[in-house]
């Protein structure tokens, strides 16, 4: 009998770690040891394994919203005893508005069996567990077994488990432990705020950071939790949960965890200790979504370069390229000199777009959350810009000269103050046009900004390039130049229909400034660009005078003053105010100002949202806003799904909008994200919309 | 200057940030205060509202008929018993299903008015709420999930039906009711001792909103 039962064991023993779990229905579950055995007296950690089920979950010591934790009852050897789980950190299991914490695929729970001082080597005991498990998807289904495991008592500590001993190892190396941290929390308003100091949070990620409490009642599961960083550790804004109703809790236990590393904290009633918090928000992660990581640089540089070439397309900068262009014909047969004008301006075009690159980097590498397009946040620079454009217009419709009159008559464009002309103008086409993001550029930048500075700088030089390209083309193709007009009286028509463009450019950027500034900005740049034409205009004056041989100094000295004063009043002192956030005057859709929480409580809501990243001085943004966005069909189709059209301006610098941009790998505006009703991944719609597209990813969101 | 300027202003955006955190959407309904006011229609069709029992206790619990919470309450014959007791002594027994049309426990009027005579309940009324307004007003997470109404319009219990968060049967026995303890201090006078406590269960079974 005795050697039966010996033998039994044995049979049991060489079978331990091949027993096979037991299928419940959704979930297989089975006890696995970490070590082959374990000495009298000595501890051995063993696991209860689950394997389960694609779709469905099972749930951590605090299930969260709903849900029940797995839960163990265990029938032991005399003398023998074992632990509580060691729980793994949980994973956030958002269902509907309601938010669970809990485990997908395989998860093992680890426990700590200890053997009495009086076991005998040479035998095996059995462990055995009534195991009850809450599988959910969207249902729930109860779900039980029994499990047994033969552990052999061993005269020496055992060897490692082949199979398991290894990975029950990572378990425990990976699960959440106490780090000496110290926390605080104080109910602040309605949000409860709960602050972890510690060694280890000093320049830590804390990007991810996350609490998960062990008690189900201390905070609302399904809000967000916005995070501040500090010196020493973090503060994280949370809702407080049913116990805040009832006097509110002694002490908040859990897990903060981050990414890849989790920690047991206490917090007590309190003080917030200053050093965890004032450093604002984690910086933005520059999580670039799989489409744009895999554009790659020859993708990135060739979108680039088509993207460059619409830009010459541009209201604002056709016509400063139009005239140069006319200019080329005034040659005639001077293809030298045709080529030595096109080389200029594509000097200027490609030295500006690294120019500002390599600024964008610098301010990027220095943690600023800027993109593409940041030369236009700043109100001084969208004054001065505007200032400039109704300089050029001024210019085109024949107020004063630039450059030949005054060096002297004959000059022509043969002078060095024409390849300087040239040139220039290439630095004024870029700073122009380089904000209105064209369609293909999104992609392109927002996949360099993410890159080593060499690469980044590969793709605004193919920008470049493809910006200079139709110029250069024309100065350098004989054939091309030939095939424009001869000059004639019709170019000086021509100039002057095309300063009309410019003072639309002019009056844009005006608009941009008082969406940045305000109302009380109007006033003031007007004054200054009416002191400017007079300026100009006597700067003309004075030209005239010069050609005619007669004096013009005190004339010129004027226009120089007035300038000067038109520039310093209208664009630099005193600084301009910025004006509060609320949007860009009435739009026909009802929107609301985006921001993350507004977001994330949209979604947690399930309805639909529409996220429209735009800036007033985005051009192209403006004509989706106009042509697909505020049309009747968009709003029925808000309606119709009951979604929300949230608008994130941009128009001056926003950290949070910056953040997003980056995570769906864009430097700059538009973006446009629909979040379905049941959440996930929003869609992208493409930079130029049409009504008909945007209706129709509407109606989609509604139902998925 | 230029990008001086930048850096001061993205580090003023950047400590801005925290402070334009959020009014908070959803959150519970606070002990102690109005109930949020609602209107249902009932199995019949008949629209029924909060504001009709003012003047009586009222009881609210969120079902969903294919939940192994809910299943444990009713095939043992236990919540049906907390309504006999409950409506016996004058209480409004008000049983709510927020599941939506194609989830889990939903029921149409006739479905409510079927499945409440087969379980045998006692409640006054079956609510239904397929859109998910008067769960999401209650922030009702689970079924079951219980609140209690005082005839001041109070809220003045919400939470768990027991202490016992198991589908298992057995583990009524010995499990303190929450509901039953809540109405006794009611009907005394007195303060709810608990007046919340962990609601347990299966999610109530929102769909998307529409």
């Amino acid at each position: 009998m005795r050697f039966l039962l010996g033998l039994l064991s044995a049979l049991l023993l060489a079978n331990a770690a091949a027993a096979a779990p037991v299928d419940t229905g959704h979930l297989q579950a089975e006890l696995v040891p970490a070590a082959q055995g374990v000495a009298p007296g000595q501890s051995v950690t063993i696991a209860l394994r689950q394997q389960i089920r694609k779709g469905w979950h099972t749930y951590w010591r605090n299930a969260g919203d709903s849900g029940e934790a797995t839960r163990a009852d265990w029938t032991l050897p005399a003398g023998w005893t074992i632990s509580d789980f060691t729980w793994p950190t949980p994973h956030r299991l958002p269902i509907g508005p309601l938010v669970n914490y809990g485990y997908e695929g395989e998860v093992l729970l680890p426990l700590t069996v200890t053997a009495p001082a009086d076991a005998t080597p040479g035998q095996a005991v059995t462990l055995t567990a009534k195991a009850q498990f809450l599988v959910c998807a969207e249902v729930c289904i109860p779900e039980d077994a029994t499990l047994t495991l033969a552990l052999p008592v061993t005269a020496a500590p055992a060897p490692l488990d082949p199979q398991w001993g290894a990975k029950i190892r990572k378990v425990l190396a990976d699960a959440p432990k106490p780090a000496g941290l110290t926390g605080a929390f104080e109910t602040q308003g309605q949000a409860v705020k709960l602050a972890i100091t510690g060694a280890v949070l000093k320049g830590a990620d804390l990007a991810g950071a996350y609490f998960f409490p062990f008690s189900g009642t201390v905070i609302d599961h399904a809000q967000p939790q916005a995070i501040e960083r500090g010196p020493e550790g973090l503060t994280l804004t949370l809702t407080p949960g049913y116990e805040f109703q009832t006097g509110g809790p002694k002490a908040i236990g859990g897990v903060l965890a981050l990414d890849g590393k989790a920690y047991e904290v206490t917090a007590a009633p309190g003080p917030l200790p200053a050093a965890a918090a004032g450093l604002g928000p984690p910086p933005a992660r520059v999580a670039v979504p799989a489409a744009a990581a895999n554009l790659g640089l020859l993708g990135a540089a060739a979108f680039a370069l088509v993207g460059g070439l619409i830009l010459n397309l541009m209201p604002c900068v056709f016509p400063v390229l139009a005239m140069k262009a006319a200019s080329l014909a005034g040659h005639g047969g001077e293809h030298a000199e045709a080529r030595r004008q096109g080389l200029a301006f594509g000097a200027g075009v490609l030295v500006t777009f690294l120019a500002l690159a390599g600024l964008l980097i610098a301010l990027r590498a220095g943690g600023s959350a800027v993109g593409w397009g940041f030369q236009l946040q700043d109100p001084p620079v969208v004054a001065a810009l505007a200032l400039l454009m109704l300089a050029v217009a001024l210019n085109l419709s024949g107020v004063f000269e630039i450059g030949t009159s005054l060096q002297g008559v004959g000059s022509g464009l043969a002078s060095k103050g024409g390849l300087a002309g040239s040139f220039f103008t290439g630095v004024l086409a870029v700073v122009v046009a380089a904000p209105c993001t064209a369609p293909f550029m999104g992609a392109a930048l927002g996949w360099a900004l993410g890159q080593p500075p060499a690469a980044a700088l590969t793709v605004f030089l193919a920008l470049g390039i493809g910006f200079a390209a139709p110029f250069v083309a024309v100065a350098f193709v004989p054939a091309l130049v030939n095939a424009l007009p001869k000059p004639g009286p019709w170019m000086d028509v021509f100039k002057k229909v095309l300063a009309f463009p410019m003072y639309g450019a002019a009056a844009w950027l005006v608009w941009v400034l008082t969406v940045q500034a305000g109302a009380d900005a109007v006033p003031r740049i007007l004054a200054a660009a009416i002191v400017l034409a007079l300026a100009l205009w006597i700067a003309g004056a004075a030209q005239r005078q010069h050609v005619q041989g007669k004096g013009h100094v005190g004339l010129a000295i004027a226009a120089t003053v007035l300038i000067a004063a038109a520039v310093v009043g209208g664009a630099v002192w005193p600084a301009y105010a910025l004006a509060p956030a609320a949007g860009s005057g009435a739009a026909e859709l009802s929107e609301e100002a985006y921001s993350p929480e507004k977001l994330a409580a949209l979604q947690a809501e399930g309805r639909p949202v529409l996220v429209n990243y735009t800036a007033a001085w985005c051009v192209s943004c403006q004509v989706n806003d106009r042509v697909a966005l505020s049309t009747n069909a968009v709003s029925e189709a808000l309606k119709r799904n009951n979604a929300v059209y949230l608008k994130a301006d941009w128009t001056r610098r926003d950290a949070a909008i910056a953040a997003e941009l980056a995570r769906f790998g864009r430097a700059g505006v538009p973006l446009y994200l629909v979040y379905g009703a049941k959440g996930g991944e929003p869609a992208i719609l493409p930079s130029l919309l049409t009504e008909g597209l945007v209706v129709k990813a509407l109606d989609t969101a509604g139902r998925s | 200057m230029f990008d001086r300027r930048v850096l001061i202003l993205a580090a003023t955006a950047a400590l801005a940030a925290p402070l334009a955190t959020p009014a908070f959407a959803a959150t519970a309904p606070v002990l102690g205060q109005a109930a949020p006011a609602f209107t249902a229609v009932d199995a019949s069709g008949k629209a029924r509202s909060l504001a009709e029992f003012r003047g009586r206790t009222v009881v609210l619990e969120w079902t969903n008929n294919g939940c192994p919470y809910v299943q444990k309450h009713y095939n043992s014959g236990n919540m049906q018993g907390l309504q006999k007791e409950a409506t016996a002594d004058g209480v409004v027994w008000l049983t709510v299903i927020s599941s939506a049309p194609g989830f889990q426990g939903y029921l149409d009027g006739a479905g409510a008015k079927a499945w409440k005579a087969k379980a045998g309940a006692h409640s006054t009324d079956v609510l239904l709420d397929p859109k998910g307004v008067v769960g999401r007003a209650y922030d009702a997470k689970t079924t079951p999930h219980m609140y209690v109404i005082d005839k001041a319009g109070k809220l003045v219990y919400m939470g768990g039906i027991d202490d016992k968060a198991s589908a298992d049967p057995s583990s009524l026995k010995g499990a303190t009711n929450y509901v039953t303890a809540a109405l006794a201090d009611v009907k005394a006078g007195r303060a709810v001792a608990q007046a919340a406590t962990r609601p347990y269960g299966c999610s109530v079974k929102y769909g998307s909103a529409d």
